[in-house]
C-alpha cells in the first residue's frame, strides 16, 4: 500500500485495501471455525469419556489429539486435587440424581455387562434392567440404553 | 410347591438378591409385570426383565441367563409343563411361578426346593393327593427294581423259590399294575382340560397390599388384568363377578382414603370408580354407532350382517329417540343431554330387543381433563399394541410398547393403541360377516371348523394368537345366533389362519363351546398333541396356552381328519 502511493499509483490503493480487508476476515472466518472445533473437542471429553472412539478420532487433526490430550490431563489433575486424597470425579451425575437406581433399556444387543459386584448382565435388545445408576451413565451417554422414565 | 406366605417365602426371598422376570406375552403377564417392577422400584432389587413369547423362547432366555441370576420369576407361563425338566437347571436355580394357566404340572407343585408357586392353594385346582401319583420304594423289599423299568427279575440276587415269596412277589405285582392304571386314569383326567386361574396381576397386587405399598396405579393395573381375563374369554363370568367384588373393596378402601369434604383431591389425581357400564367396545373413544355396530354382543343380537339386522338397530336407535346425527358423532362431541342419561335409556331399550345384560360391571379411571378410560378400553387398546402387525416390528418391540401404553405417562402410545383397536374391531366384524354370509363355517362332526384363505382381507391381524381368539370367540357367537341347527350351537369351534407366508404354516385355535354357563375348559390342547402324533404332522406347540399350535399348511387335512377321529 506504501510503495503503491510512493510510485504514484494512487488508483490501486482501494483494490488493495479491499483484498487486505478480504483476507483478514477470511483469517477471522478460519479462526472462529477453529476454535468452535476446540470447543466442540472439549465438549467430547464430557461426553465420551477420556478414549475417544475411533470414527471421531479419524476426524481430527494431530494439534487437535495434542490439544484433547492436554486438556485431558489438565482436567484429571484438577479432579485429583478435589476431594480429598483420591480425587472427584466430576464427569459424572451431570444432572443431580433422583435415586439410586435407575430402570433402562437396551436399544441394541450390547453383549455382557459387568457391574460393580462382579455380576455380569447380558444386554439384550429390548431387554430392561434395573441398575445402579452410575454404572449406566456411560452406556445412557453412548446410546445403548435408554433411561425409562415411567 | 405352593407358597403360603407371599411376603415372606417370596418377597424378602428376593429382596437382596438380583433377579431375572420372564414375562409372557399377554395383557395380564403385563400388568403383573408392571406392579412387581414398581414393587422392586421401590426396594431397590436388581432385576432384568426379558419378554417371551413362548416355550422355545423362555428356553433360550433361561439359557442366556443363567449363569447371572440364581432367581427366576415367571409370569403367566411355566406352571403346566415340567419345567425343570424342560429346562434343566443347576440344583442352586430357583423358580418363582406366577401363572394363570392350568392344571398346574404335577411336579411342578410336588417338588419342593426349586420351584416355587405364587398361586392360591384353594385357587380351583383339584391336584391329584401325593400317594396316588408318587410311590415310595422302601416297600417294594429286595424285588423289582424301580419304578421306570417296572422289571420284576431281580439280577444278581438270591432267589428264593419257596411258594409263599413267589405268592407274595405276584400279589405285589398285581397291585403295582393296578396302581399305575389307576395313576394314569388320574392324570388323564387332571391334565385333559386347560383352563385358567386368578389374574397374576391381582396376585401381585395382594402382594403389594401385604406389604402396604399398594398404590392406585397397581390396583388400576390388577383391574386391567382382570378385565383382560374377562375379554378374552379366559374365566366365567361367576369368577369374574366375585374377582370384581374383591377388587371393589380395594377401590372403595383407596377411594375412602383420599377424599373427604376440606380436601378434594386435584383434577391430576386418579380416581378409579366402580362403573356397571355398557359392554360397548371403546363406545367413549368412538362413535356410539360404530361401537355398537363393532361390539360382539350387539352385533351378534341384531345380527348386524343381514339386512334385517341393520333394520332392527335403526329401529332400535330410533326407539331410543336418538337421532342418527348424534349417534355417528363421536362421543365426546355428543350433545350432553343426551350423555346423562345414556346408560339407562339403553339398558331399558335393549332388554325389548332381547340384549338382557348390555350393562357389565367393571371399572374406570379419571385423571386430567381429558381422559377418562374403562378397563376394557386399556385392555383392548393394549392388545392391539401387543400384537401390532406393523413391519419391521419385532414381538419384543410389540412389548416394549405395550408396556409403556400402561403408564399413565405414556397417554400418546395408548391412544395409538386405541386407534389400532378400532381398527382391528373393525375388520374382525367385517371377517365375521363375510364367514357367515359365505358359509365358511363348516361342521364336521365333534366341532366347527373354518378356514380364513390367504386372500382375506386383513389375514395379516389374525396370525397372532390374541386376535385369532377374539375372532374366533366372535364368530362363534354370530354363528349360534344365525344358525338353526340346534345340534351345532354346542359344539366348539377350530378357526386356521395362515401365520407366515414364507414357512407355510397356519395358525390353528380351538376354543370351548359357546354357553351361558361354559366352565370355560378347553380339551384341545390334548386334542391337537395327540392328533399331530398320529398323524405325524409338523406342528410346533410352542405357545403357552396348548390349544394355540402351529401347523404346516399341507398337514392341514391329515390332521383335521385325525382330529375328527379322535373327538367322535
Amino acid at each position: 500500500c506504501n510503495e503503491a502511493k510512493s510510485e504514484g499509483r494512487a488508483e490501486l490503493i482501494p483494490s488493495i485495501k479491499l483484498r487486505h480487508c478480504c483476507l483478514l476476515r477470511n483469517q477471522r472466518c478460519v479462526t472462529a471455525y477453529l476454535y468452535d472445533r476446540l470447543l466442540r473437542i472439549r465438549a467430547l471429553r464430557w461426553e465420551y469419556g477420556s478414549v475417544l472412539p475411533p470414527n471421531i478420532r479419524f476426524h481430527m487433526c494431530a494439534e487437535e489429539l495434542q490439544w484433547f490430550g492436554q486438556y485431558k490431563k489438565s482436567l484429571a489433575s484438577f479432579m485429583r486435587s478435589l476431594g480429598g486424597e483420591e480425587g472427584l470425579d466430576i464427569t459424572q451425575d451431570m444432572k443431580p440424581p433422583k435415586s439410586l437406581y435407575i430402570e433402562v433399556r437396551c436399544l441394541k444387543d450390547h453383549g455382557e455387562f459387568e457391574i460393580d459386584d462382579g455380576t455380569v448382565i447380558l444386554l439384550k435388545k429390548n431387554s430392561q434392567h434395573f441398575l445402579p445408576r452410575w454404572k449406566c451413565e456411560q452406556l445412557i451417554r453412548q446410546g445403548v440404553l435408554e433411561h425409562v422414565v415411567s | 410347591m405352593f407358597i403360603s406366605d407371599i411376603r415372606k417365602e417370596f418377597y424378602e426371598v428376593v429382596a437382596n438378591q438380583r433377579v431375572a422376570l420372564l414375562v409372557s406375552s399377554d395383557i395380564d403377564a403385563l400388568c403383573a409385570c408392571k406392579i412387581l417392577q414398581a414393587l422392586f422400584h421401590c426396594d431397590q432389587v436388581q432385576y432384568t426383565l426379558v419378554p417371551v413369547t413362548g416355550w422355545q423362547d423362555l428356553g433360550t432366555a433361561f439359557l442366556e441367563h443363567k449363569e447371572q441370576f440364581r432367581y427366576f420369576v415367571l409370569i403367566n407361563c411355566g406352571a403346566n409343563v415340567d419345567l425343570l425338566e424342560m429346562l434343566q437347571p443347576d440344583d442352586d436355580s430357583i423358580f418363582f411361578i406366577c401363572d394363570t394357566h392350568r392344571p398346574v404340572d404335577v411336579v411342578n407343585v410336588y417338588n419342593d426346593t426349586q420351584i416355587k408357586l405364587l398361586i392360591k392353594q384353594d385357587d380351583d385346582l383339584g391336584v391329584p393327593s401325593y400317594d396316588d401319583i408318587f410311590r415310595d420304594e422302601e416297600d417294594e423289599g429286595h424285588d423289582s427294581g424301580n419304578e421306570s423299568d417296572g422289571g420284576s427279575e431281580p439280577s444278581g440276587k438270591r432267589r428264593r423259590f419257596d411258594e409263599g415269596a413267589v405268592e407274595r412277589r405276584i400279589e405285589r405285582q398285581r397291585e403295582r399294575r393296578e396302581w399305575e392304571a389307576r395313576r394314569r386314569e388320574i392324570l388323564f383326567d387332571y391334565e385333559q382340560y386347560e383352563y385358567h386361574g386368578t389374574s397374576a396381576a391381582m396376585m401381585f397386587f395382594e402382594l403389594a397390599w401385604v406389604l402396604t405399598k399398594d398404590t392406585k396405579d397397581m390396583l388400576w393395573w390388577a383391574i386391567i388384568g382382570l378385565t383382560d381375563q374377562w375379554v378374552h374369554d379366559k374365566i366365567t363370568h361367576m369368577k369374574y363377578v366375585t374377582d370384581i367384588a374383591t377388587m371393589q373393596r380395594h377401590v372403595s378402601r383407596h377411594n375412602h382414603r383420599n377424599e373427604d369434604e376440606e380436601n378434594s383431591l386435584s383434577i391430576d389425581c386418579m380416581r378409579i370408580s366402580f362403573e356397571y357400564d355398557l359392554r360397548l367396545t371403546l363406545y367413549q373413544h368412538w362413535t356410539l354407532y360404530e361401537s355398537i355396530c363393532n361390539s360382539c354382543y350387539t352385533s351378534c343380537s341384531f345380527k348386524l350382517w343381514t339386512l334385517n339386522g341393520q333394520k332392527k338397530l335403526q329401529e332400535f336407535l330410533a326407539d331410543m329417540g336418538l337421532p342418527l346425527k348424534q349417534v355417528r358423532q363421536k362421543f365426546n362431541s355428543m350433545d350432553m343431554t343426551i350423555k346423562e342419561n345414556l346408560r339407562d335409556v339403553i339398558e331399558e331399550a335393549s332388554n325389548k330387543y332381547g340384549m338382557k345384560d348390555i350393562r357389565i360391571q367393571t371399572f374406570g379411571v379419571h385423571f386430567g381433563f381429558k381422559n377418562r378410560f374403562l378397563a376394557s378400553d386399556m385392555v383392548h387398546a393394549t392388545a392391539a399394541l401387543l400384537e401390532s402387525t406393523e413391519k419391521d416390528e419385532s414381538d419384543s418391540d410389540n412389548f416394549i410398547k405395550a408396556l409403556d401404553s400402561l403408564s399413565r405417562s405414556n397417554l400418546d402410545r395408548l391412544h395409538s393403541g386405541i386407534e389400532l383397536a378400532k381398527k382391528k374391531l373393525i375388520a374382525i366384524q367385517q371377517t365375521v360377516a363375510s364367514c357367515i354370509c359365505t358359509n365358511l363355517i363348516l361342521s364336521q362332526g365333534p366341532f366347527l371348523y373354518c378356514y380364513l384363505m390367504e386372500g382375506t382381507p386383513d389375514v395379516k391381524l389374525f396370525s397372532k394368537p390374541m386376535a385369532l381368539t377374539l375372532l374366533c370367540k366372535y364368530l362363534l357367537k354370530a354363528f349360534v345366533h344365525s344358525t338353526r341347527n340346534k345340534r351345532c350351537k354346542l359344539l366348539p369351534l377350530i378357526m386356521a389362519a395362515p401365520k407366515d407366508v414364507e414357512k407355510g404354516t397356519v395358525i390353528v385355535v380351538g376354543i370351548t363351546p359357546e354357553s351361558e354357563t361354559s366352565d370355560k375348559k378347553n380339551f384341545f390342547g390334548r386334542a391337537f398333541e395327540k392328533a399331530s402324533e398320529s398323524t405325524s404332522s409338523r406342528t410346533l406347540h410352542d405357545n403357552f396356552d396348548t390349544s394355540i399350535i402351529e401347523l404346516k399348511t399341507e398337514d392341514r387335512s391329515k390332521f383335521l381328519d385325525a382330529l375328527i377321529t379322535l373327538l367322535s
